[in-house]
């Protein structure tokens, strides 16, 4: 993750804040007192940035209640972190505050020769809408003036959407209002598979079965609401397990007939991008989405959630989730093999062994560009266990170092993961990356993603976890963009869709 | 006026509407694989067909197989989502169980409906893997349920013959198909009989296909999805 803690300004920071003022606005700095009165004032809201506790950005807007305009006062980077995306941060944060307001638009004024905030606003959405001459002075810039008109929410009541999720070994129910999560059920049947080394397909089938009732009753209690508040019904329709997207489709649809409410049938990878408008309101566009499970190793490109999603590549043999399990059972440790690969993984040396990175070869770079294999890595992994083993066994060479080929296994799979998305990012000029899927535990992976795009310029954004492993609650969420644009339901005859390609973001 | 739901996806997907014991709609589709895309419009255009409306159901019932694995959860997972949407009450009869009572009822004639029948019956289904889900019944009790007296179970053909053989037993067959109506007539017998009964779990018969893996690292067994 980002270095940087971003929090509410309080008074004590007014110091720091003059301090970083002077030096980013030497000619027009504000004094300290009208300083200490916008962050007092209760029509405004201010934050700051720090890393280590040191104060390194600050940023402030103002909205007035009876307005639906807002204002962005200031914002200011301190030099030694510009370029690492934290001016960007800082507006997302406001935006996010303004958004909450009920704000409608929100103004700002740039100096005419500052083109790197420029973009930024740009990339924003913002727009230039007018100039004033020789606005700041006394260099006689002009200023521009731009405005955000806020994406608009539907104004009618916000519809309430219940959500299920069966693709693979998590049953979960969800529910939101709109992009407000109201509950979020998960029934895993994990355990049952851990034997076997890997998810068994009849096993999470029978197991969906059993779960679907006491989630759906979880979920509905969790949000303290009947079946009879709910306005719509969505349900994964694949890609995943057949016989265990079989079940939720067919639980959906007779709750759809019992109830009389429209079911919509979404597609479960976009499902796990559209889990950002619970946390943002809406899925910013064009964003890369980078979705990594045990089932699933894909990277998308989003220009818009409901219309235009693309595959750029994806696993031509394992999942990323799934190499972790087997590495893991070649390493004695237990399943699933992620969480047991990051705890080996701690006080080794990520660079200790040069595993291969699949697919990253020049030759392979042409045709498989955003593909992944990690059938190659895994053995490569077995490999070297086996020789290590047998030169301790002889005495020639020493014990098996597990801290060190757990560290450097997951340094490949993270390593490949990251490189591909950020060129994916890089090379269709998308300014943000969006991780979903289960391995995005991997506390590697977040890392390593976090410093790269930081390095880009690239947003990174990870949803809460809670949101990124399977989840109902996403399935709910995608369910509501598309009542919330109006789209028809899905009608009665869709079946469950194991390859499901994600342009079909919705089956009618 | 109380409405039964039934439901049967043992072979291929059957949904029928009943009063006071009486199928007013049945939908059959045959087709054992397309249980997922069936189902909801079977449910749909069963109740339309007998102008009943969801809120009227006052209860659901399930057949629980025996059946492969993919088609039955359909059937299952419908009816208890079903219940859980109208609040109707939730109940499940063994599928081969509904066949037995229609053939029984066929050979006594309808007019003596609850007249003890003689001689055992066979009843069997197709378990896929050359295999058939058969029950063997004597005959119908006072209140027209089936009495089972051994399965169900699933096995080879030959190996059932090769054991009702052995046991002495000739028993006849029947050429009935699972249907949903004979679900829910068979659901009223036990009803009347006070042998309904709640559970809805999948009668599967069979374990998952999955090994354990013996050696850990040996990948050439592929257990994951």
């Amino acid at each position: 993750m980002t270095n940087w803690i971003i929090r509410p300004a309080t008074e004590a920071d007014l110091g720091e804040i003059m301090a970083l003022e002077h030096e980013c606005f030497p000619q027009d700095a504000w004094s300290a007192e009208n300083m200490h009165f916008e962050l007092l004032a209760h029509h405004t809201t201010y934050l700051v940035a720090t890393i280590d506790e040191k104060l390194v950005g600050y940023a402030g807007l103002s909205k007035v209640p009876a307005s639906d305009q807002g204002d962005i006062q200031t914002i200011a980077v301190s030099p030694s972190v510009r370029g690492k995306g934290l001016g960007r941060a800082l507006m997302d944060a406001l935006l996010n505050e303004a958004r909450r307001l009920h704000a409608q638009e929100i103004f700002l004024e740039v100096r005419a020769d500052n083109p790197a905030a420029q973009k930024l606003y740009f990339a924003l959405g913002f727009e230039h809408i007018d100039t004033r001459k020789n606005y700041y002075q006394p260099d006689g810039i002009d200023a521009w003036i731009m405005r955000l008109i806020m994406p608009q929410r539907s104004t009618g009541r916000e519809p309430i959407v219940l959500g299920i999720e069966s693709t693979c070994d998590e049953t979960g129910v969800g529910i939101v209002r709109g992009t407000t999560l109201l509950a979020n059920v998960i029934s895993s049947s994990m355990d049952e598979h851990a034997r076997f080394g890997g998810v068994v397909p009849e096993i999470a089938a029978r197991a969906h079965l059993e779960a679907l009732k006491p989630t759906l009753e979880s979920a509905l209690a969790e949000a303290n609401l009947s079946l009879s508040d709910i306005d719509a019904i969505a349900v994964a329709n694949g890609p995943g397990l057949g016989g265990a997207v079989m079940v939720g489709v067919a639980a959906a649809k007779a709750l759809s007939i019992a109830t009389g409410k429209p079911v919509y049938a979404v597609n479960h990878l976009v499902g796990h991008v559209g889990a950002d408008v619970l946390e943002r309101g809406q899925v910013e566009t064009p964003t890369v989405a980078l979705l990594v499970s045990g089932g699933h190793t894909s990277l998308l490109l989003v220009r818009d959630l409901l219309d235009d999603v693309e595959l750029l590549g994806e696993t031509i043999d394992d999942a990323a989730g799934e190499a972790f399990d087997k590495v893991a059972r070649v390493l004695g440790l237990k399943y699933p093999g992620g969480p047991e690969i990051d705890r080996a993984a701690a006080g080794g040396n990520p660079n200790a062994i040069r595993f291969p990175r699949g697919l990253t070869q020049a030759k392979d770079m042409e045709k498989h560009r955003y593909d992944f294999s990690f059938s190659g890595l895994k053995t490569a992994v077995a490999r070297w266990v086996e020789v290590a083993e047998a030169k301790a066994d002889s005495g020639e060479g020493e014990e098996l170092n597990v801290a060190d080929v757990a560290a450097s296994f997951r340094e490949a799979v993270a390593d490949v993961l990251v490189s591909k998305a950020v060129k994916a990012c890089l090379d269709h000029n998308v300014p943000r990356l969006l991780l979903g899927g289960g391995v995005v535990a991997n506390s590697r992976l977040r890392e390593l993603a976090a410093q790269r795009c930081a390095e880009a310029g690239i947003e990174l954004r990870i949803p809460a976890l809670s949101l990124c492993t399977d989840n109902g609650a996403m399935i709910a969420a995608l369910g509501a963009q598309l009542v919330m644009a109006g789209r028809k339901p899905s009608g009665l005859s869709f079946g469950a869709d194991s390859t499901l390609p994600v342009t079909a973001v919705q089956t009618l | 006026m109380s409405c039964l739901l039934a439901i049967d996806t043992s072979s291929g997907t059957s949904v029928a509407v009943l009063r006071d014991g009486v199928a007013l709609a049945e939908v059959e589709i045959a087709d054992t694989r397309s249980h997922t895309e069936s189902i909801g419009d079977a449910i749909a255009s069963a109740l339309a067909q007998a102008r009943v409306q969801p809120a009227q159901i006052t209860s659901v019932v399930v057949g629980r197989g025996p059946a492969p694995f993919t088609g039955l959860r359909v059937g299952i997972a419908a009816a208890i989502m079903f219940a859980e949407g109208t609040g109707a009450r939730l109940f499940g009869v063994i599928s081969l169980d509904a066949i037995a009572r229609r053939e029984f009822l066929a050979r006594a004639g309808k007019a003596a409906a609850h007249a003890p029948s003689t001689g055992p019956l066979l009843v069997t289904s197709d378990a896929r893997r050359s295999e058939h889900y058969w029950a063997l019944y004597s005959g119908l009790d006072a209140h027209g349920v089936p009495v089972c007296i051994e399965g169900p179970s699933v096995n080879r053909p030959t190996d059932i013959e090769e054991h009702l053989a052995t046991a002495g037993i000739t028993a006849a067959r029947t050429e009935l198909a699972i249907s949903a109506a004979a679900i829910g007539e068979l659901f009223e017998a036990q009803l009347s009989a006070g042998v309904q009964s709640h559970d809805v779990t999948a009668l599967y018969l069979r374990n998952p296909d999955a090994v354990e893996p013996k050696n850990l690292r040996d990948f050439g067994k592929r257990v994951s999805g």
